[in-house]
């Protein structure tokens, strides 16, 4: 997957697609490594997954706010919008492997390599490196192939600048987009940051804040304007055993302890493809369901980013079913594989794959 | 614990305000001060480790594992600050009182009422409504020689309403809050849109609005009509002239990032999974926040000391370390002003066991709770029942007109949960699918959704007026763990109550048949709360909304507090919560308690912020 710095509205449009489908991207592995958890164990390992995967949501329909207000059109529905795991980040990272797998010290340490701090500014943001053939998106325009962004902070850097310098040439005219298809709060909101209204220069660079303090932690702190932890610090919590409090600094948190039981997890599938399901029986039935009904999820994300912001009320039912069908999936053992057990499968809405 | 303080650093500390309670009463009074600048300490009898998402979360654990799933299931049991919980109580036989639960059953009507000693107190429990008095209901006694009129009338009371409605984050419509007098000041809107009607809320306006009910002289014309609740709706961008409204959501102390607004979780009570429903703890966190309040967990006030002169001089205090050792350790508590916010029964039982039973000897005496009448009916079609919150409407036509003179009024809601509340639906239909009816499988699972989508459940929520008789004392022979003396209740529901009830019963029959349903209500002689009444029987439960032992007044010889809830006799000692309210009406208590802690913060703000004038010597 290749990209170029942000010159046109086109290539404005076509980052905040990616823009959306990176945050998605990262939703499924965050859940499965959730839903793998025995029930009540592990509260606090829980909580801190869960919170992220709640400001990943706030992301996407930020990202759907940015791309509404300068003319765009969100599809979550179109082929290839949900990565076929293991996959790479569709912002062009390509030193390390996004999957679907059980909680555990080596799926936090993945989950702390897709949340990485940005570490740099201007040109030095893309590292040259070998396009990947596990490449998801189909290609921007390649005017410089090769460039890779080493962060997500550093993705979205570019496109806070892109934005300025297109509103600069531009004027208001960029942000032309219709704004009754911004999703206010008024139909989102959670515990962690707050949705914003996209229409123009000022509100942009706020949506464009909030996802780059929360995830990353572009600028070094770690914690944010609003005093909230970044997320590459709330998953290194998990590793380090110990919650970070005010005043400490990166990998040394100081707070009280976490408890972790790395053992209380159900073995899941990695990286679980239709595929693996192929038998027909009960199980085969249960996955496709879940498939089915994440895909219906998406649709209805669909509908609500296309000036249908009402629809999100719905949607929480939809991701209710969703926890409640994944969590029935994982109890159950893998036919003739001992000691791993089944695991959902997010394909989405697009032409499923059969191996 | 909260804060980092402890009770020695507390001791040296100058203390504008004590606060005993930590409940919305003692939260809102201690946030509004600390916002003004005063210096405030909270005490709070019960455990409370910390104001955390984890803290909340292990409540919920414990509830969710509970067998009886009680509305203090969620706290551990806590011999050196018990409470009142409703499976302790048992059938009375006149002349025997029952002191198997904390509370001592003197009767002769049993009470399965509770509150949580907790922090946040028992709006860790309550389930959120939160509804104003109508004004009638502050004239009880000019309009209808029954109880007792306020000192203040709705008018005087209507904006701290909108302050409380601001506190707790209501969810309502003004539309729909409109009624019977209720007024508010033009372009007046609720922080965040009423939350929707059930389904099953749909369905009983379908058939019933429109229906007329003769009470004495009074014409009532029922309609279902959404509830007003404290619980994360979607906010109202019109909300304070167009300011909008941030919900509140899950409490923290560090890492605010999780709490959602209402998604139908049918288990409000105890407890919101996602914390969308107000508890105090919201307030306390706020007011942390203003680094001049301090919060003491697992700290009992014992006794309260009056010197020569009439004034508080201190209170003193039992710090425990363990919930299951009764090793503590004393000290003494002073400040210029002291609340106690501990609830009506809390609040009288300390007075009491201080030797301070007032000068006219009214303290506990004028006990009120909302007598509830169920009843309980299948509806000919399935109605989603186990959807949504609670409650998401009611009925409000029963609540005021001249038929007051004669009997109570009362307020209907409908239970979005069932017959949850009556037989311990959906826990007991399981039972007897699996137990009696022998189905598994599929059709356990059919049987299931087949019995409770189709329950109706409608609470009479029935006034009740002050009665001397009712009320709360001590006794020498009855104490707890740490010694102190526990609280001994006498009551009995007065005529104009049960006449109430009687209607209540007659009236959901009404109901039943215009809705084409089955009525299952059946009332067990052998069960507490059992009451005969002209020939007919009921079990009439409480209602948690106790009011009334320290009542305010106009002058000190038949009331306790004034209308600002200080005490007539002791002038810097401030008595506040439901306890100082001369009637109830027919309104859930919170909501206007937290109105009067508001008007009560706003006066000791005023006394204490106001430096004296001084005059100078010739």
């Amino acid at each position: 997957m290749t990209l170029r710095r942000i010159a046109t509205v086109e290539d404005l449009h076509s980052y905040l697609h990616i823009a959306m489908q990176l945050e998605h991207a990262t939703i499924p592995p965050y859940l499965t490594a959730l839903y793998s958890m025995h029930p009540t164990t592990n509260a606090d390992a829980y909580r801190v997954i869960r919170v992220v995967v709640v400001e990943e949501m706030l992301h996407l329909t930020l990202a759907a706010n940015l791309l509404n207000a300068v003319g765009g059109t969100p599809d979550l529905s179109s082929e290839g919008f949900v990565p076929t795991y293991p996959a790479h980040l569709p912002d062009g990272e390509t030193d390390f492997e996004v999957g679907t797998r059980a909680f555990s010290r080596e799926t936090i340490e993945t989950f702390l390599k897709i949340e990485r701090p940005a570490v740099a500014e201007g040109e030095t943001r893309f590292v040259s490196r070998e396009r990947s053939s596990r490449a998801l998106l189909p290609a921007v325009d390649a005017h410089e192939d090769d460039l890779h962004f080493y962060s997500i902070g550093e993705f979205y850097a570019e496109i806070g600048e892109g934005i300025r310098r297109l509103h600069e040439e531009m004027g208001d005219a960029l942000f032309c987009g219709d704004p009754a298809r911004q999703v206010g709060p008024e139909y989102y909101y959670s515990g962690g940051g707050a949705i914003v209204k996209v229409t123009d220069g000022a509100s942009a660079a706020e949506a464009m804040r909030t996802i780059s303090e929360q995830g990353e932690g572009l600028g070094g702190a770690i914690f944010d304007e609003e005093g909230e932890l970044a997320h590459y610090y709330r998953f290194q919590q998990l590793l380090l055993g110990r919650y970070y409090q005010p005043g400490d600094q990166g990998g040394s948190p100081t707070g009280p302890p976490l408890d972790i039981d790395w053992d209380a997890v159900y073995p899941v599938k990695a990286d679980a493809q239709l595929g693996d399901y192929a038998e027909p029986g009960e199980l085969h039935d249960a996955i496709h369901a879940y498939s089915a009904t994440y895909g219906e999820f998406l649709a209805r994300l669909d509908e609500a980013f296309s000036g249908r912001p009402d629809l999100l009320m719905p949607a929480v039912g939809d991701m209710f079913r969703i926890k409640e069908l994944a969590t029935q999936i994982i109890r159950n053992p893998m036919p003739g594989q001992p000691g791993v057990n089944a695991a959902p499968v997010f394909r989405g809405l697009a032409p499923v794959e059969v191996s | 614990m909260p804060a980092q303080i402890d009770h020695a650093a507390a001791a040296s500390i100058d203390y504008d305000v004590l606060v005993v309670g930590s409940g919305v009463s003692g939260a809102i009074v201690a946030r509004s001060l600390a916002e003004k600048g005063l210096r405030v300490l909270v005490v709070e009898a019960g455990p409370g480790d910390e104001l955390s998402v984890a803290d909340y979360e292990s409540y919920l654990t414990r509830f969710y594992g509970a067998a009886a799933k009680d509305n203090n299931a969620a706290y551990e049991v806590n011999p050196n600050a018990p409470m009142p919980r409703s499976p302790d109580v048992r059938r009375l036989q006149p002349g025997h009182p029952d002191s198997t639960g904390y509370l001592i059953q003197n009767g002769p009507y049993e009470m399965d009422s509770t509150y949580t000693r907790v922090l946040g107190g028992t709006t860790m429990h309550w389930e959120g409504k939160a509804l104003r008095m109508l004004p009638e209901d502050f004239e009880m006694r000019s309009r209808f020689g029954q109880g007792r009129d306020w000192p203040i009338g709705y008018d005087d009371l209507e904006p701290y309403y909108r302050q409380a409605e601001f506190e707790l984050g209501v969810s309502a419509d003004v539309a729909d809050q409109a009624f019977y007098g209720i007024t508010f000041p033009p372009g007046y809107e609720f922080p965040m849109h009423g939350l929707p009607k059930s389904y099953l809320d749909q369905i009983i306006a379908r058939d019933l609005d429109g229906t007329e009910i003769q009470l004495h002289d009074t014409t009532c014309t029922l309609s279902v009509r959404p509830t007003a609740q404290a619980r994360n709706g979607v906010p109202n961008a019109a909300y304070d002239d167009g300011l909008g409204f941030i919900p509140v959501g899950a409490v923290s102390t560090h890492q605010v990032d999780e709490g959602g607004r209402c998604q139908g979780n049918i288990n409000c009570v105890p407890l919101c999974p996602v914390q969308a429903k107000y508890n105090a703890r919201k307030t306390l966190a706020a007011s942390l926040d203003t680094g001049r309040v301090d919060i003491l967990t697992q700290t009992i006030a014992s006794q309260v000391h009056v010197g020569a002169d009439g004034l508080v001089s201190h209170i003193d205090y039992q710090s425990y370390g363990s919930t299951t050792s009764p090793e503590h350790v004393t000290g003494s508590l002073r400040a210029r002003r002291y609340v106690l916010a501990a609830n009506p029964v809390e609040n009288a039982r300390l007075l009491l066991a201080s030797g301070l039973p007032g000068s006219n000897g009214l303290v506990g005496r004028n006990l009120m709770d909302h007598a509830y009448l169920l009843t309980w009916a299948l509806l000919p079609e399935i109605a989603g029942t186990m959807r949504g919150s609670q409650c998401t409407s009611g009925i409000e036509d029963l609540r005021a007109g001249g038929f007051r003179e004669r009997h109570a009024a009362m307020r209907v809601s409908i239970h979005n949960d069932g017959w949850a509340w009556p037989t311990g639906s959906p826990y007991t239909d399981l039972v007897e699918l699996v137990d009696d009816a022998n189905v598994y499988g599929a059709a356990l699972r059919r049987g299931v959704v087949d019995r409770i989508s189709r329950q109706l459940m409608l609470s009479f929520m029935v006034e009740l007026m002050p009665e001397t008789s009712n009320r709360i004392t001590v006794d020498s022979r009855y104490i707890d763990a740490m010694g102190n003396l526990r609280p001994v209740l006498s009551y009995s529901l007065p005529e104009y109550t049960m006449d109430g009830v009687a209607a209540s019963r007659r009236i959901s029959r009404r109901i039943f048949q215009r809705l084409g349903a089955e009525d299952k209500t059946h009332y067990d002689p052998l069960d507490p709360g059992y009451v005969a009444y002209q020939g007919e029987g009921f079990v009439v439960r409480g209602g948690n909304h106790w009011a009334g032992t320290h009542m305010m007044g106009e002058t000190s010889h038949d009331s306790v507090v004034d209308v600002n809830q200080r005490s007539w006799d002791h002038q810097n000692l401030y008595l506040v919560g439901p306890g100082s309210m001369p009637s109830i009406g027919t309104s859930n208590t919170t909501l206007t308690l937290a109105a009067l802690s508001f008007k009560t913060a706003e006066h000791i703000a005023a006394e204490l912020t106001t430096r004296p004038s001084v005059t100078i010597g010739g």
